[in-house]
């Protein structure tokens, strides 16, 4: 049997209507577009108020403590990584099939019953789909765990509307500096925004900060991130991942696959400043 | 001109074999996961198979 707490459903769905609202003039990434999303004007992330989602998959390749994990992909995103894996979905979100609240539902309960361990809700980015994404919260069983994996870049609103209904937050981390996120990402101040939501996650969520160890990238994106880490969140779980994957034909990303090495070299790196890694 | 190289539309899928004889599976789905445990069937990043094959699609 399926309990919803009553608490949660109620404070997701108004937080719902919220979300939509916003979508009036959207700002709810740094990209500030104000468009009226309702209306059918889509922002930077290729969006109007339509939620879509282009994938689910039980997938037990996730941290450790998070598998078997549920991943819900919606399509849409704020960046545009030059190394994205789904980057089509992202591109050309319409293509994706739009949300059914219940029928997802019933398959996040089906695939609970397969084994699911943690919903995983990713994308693109969800962030640009918040107002979805809380109806659906506002539907799931209480004992369902939530995993809000994300890119951290987005505005304070979408903290505010994801407080607490989060369980646990897996923060993408992906550059250490402006110069890489503005060339591989496409976003001077990805850096800043991203720590400023670590900050605020870690009020109200299990923070995992995750970090694509990128070839050749140790002193300008991987030094700088453990190095705050250490600084700011010495506690934090940390996971390094060595999965890159060059594109076809890179022009600003490495255009290399990580190393065993390499990745064991970052690995050392984090445990020398004390961090708490996990697999 | 350049020829460039073909660019992954929305449902197409990618496998890539390396010249180190790794296999790279792309934001792999259902289908994917399965061909992935048939080449690697101890592959702890995959599901274990069961008699009742809890992960088959409805």
């Amino acid at each position: 049997m399926n309990v919803m707490d009553p608490a949660i459903h109620n404070r997701a769905g108004s937080r719902a209507e919220i979300a939509e609202r916003s979508l009036r003039c959207c700002r709810l990434c740094p990209r500030n577009c104000g468009v009226d999303r309702t209306a059918g004007v889509k922002g930077y992330c290729q969006l109007d108020a339509s939620v879509r989602c282009f994938r689910e998959v039980l997938h037990w390749g996730e941290e450790k403590a998070l598998n078997p994990s549920h991943q819900i992909y919606f399509a849409g995103c704020n960046l545009r990584c030059e190394f994205c894996t789904v980057a089509e979905w992202n591109e050309q979100p319409e293509a994706a099939k739009l949300m059914d609240v219940e029928q997802l539902a019933a398959v996040i309960a089906r695939r609970k019953k397969e084994g699911a361990r943690t919903v995983n809700l990713l994308g693109g980015e969800p962030a640009v789909s918040v107002h979805g994404i809380l109806k659906l919260l506002a539907r799931l069983d209480a004992s369902t765990v939530v995993v809000w994996n994300s890119n951290m870049y987005y505005n304070t609103i979408v903290d505010e509307l994801t407080a607490g209904l989060i369980d646990i937050c897996l923060a993408d981390f992906k550059c250490g500096n402006a110069d890489c996120a503005s060339r591989l990402l496409g976003s001077a101040d990805y850096v800043e925004v991203a720590k400023s939501n670590i900050l605020r996650a870690v009020n109200h969520s299990d923070v995992i900060i995750r970090h694509l160890v990128m070839p050749g990238h140790t002193d300008c994106c991987l030094e700088p991130i453990l190095n705050w880490v250490a600084e700011k969140l010495p506690n934090v779980k940390l996971s390094l991942r060595g999965n890159y994957v060059p594109p076809v034909e890179a022009t600003m990303a490495p255009s290399r696959y990580l190393q065993t090495d390499e990745l064991k070299r970052a690995e050392h790196l984090a445990a020398e400043k004390g961090l708490t890694l996990v697999q | 001109m350049k020829n460039k190289p073909y660019k992954r539309k929305c449902g197409d899928f990618e496998i890539r074999v390396l010249s180190d004889g790794r296999i790279v599976m792309l934001a792999p789905d259902d289908e994917l996961m399965e061909i992935a445990r048939e080449l690697d069937p101890n592959s702890e990043l995959l599901p274990p198979k069961t008699k009742d094959d809890r992960y088959a699609r409805t």
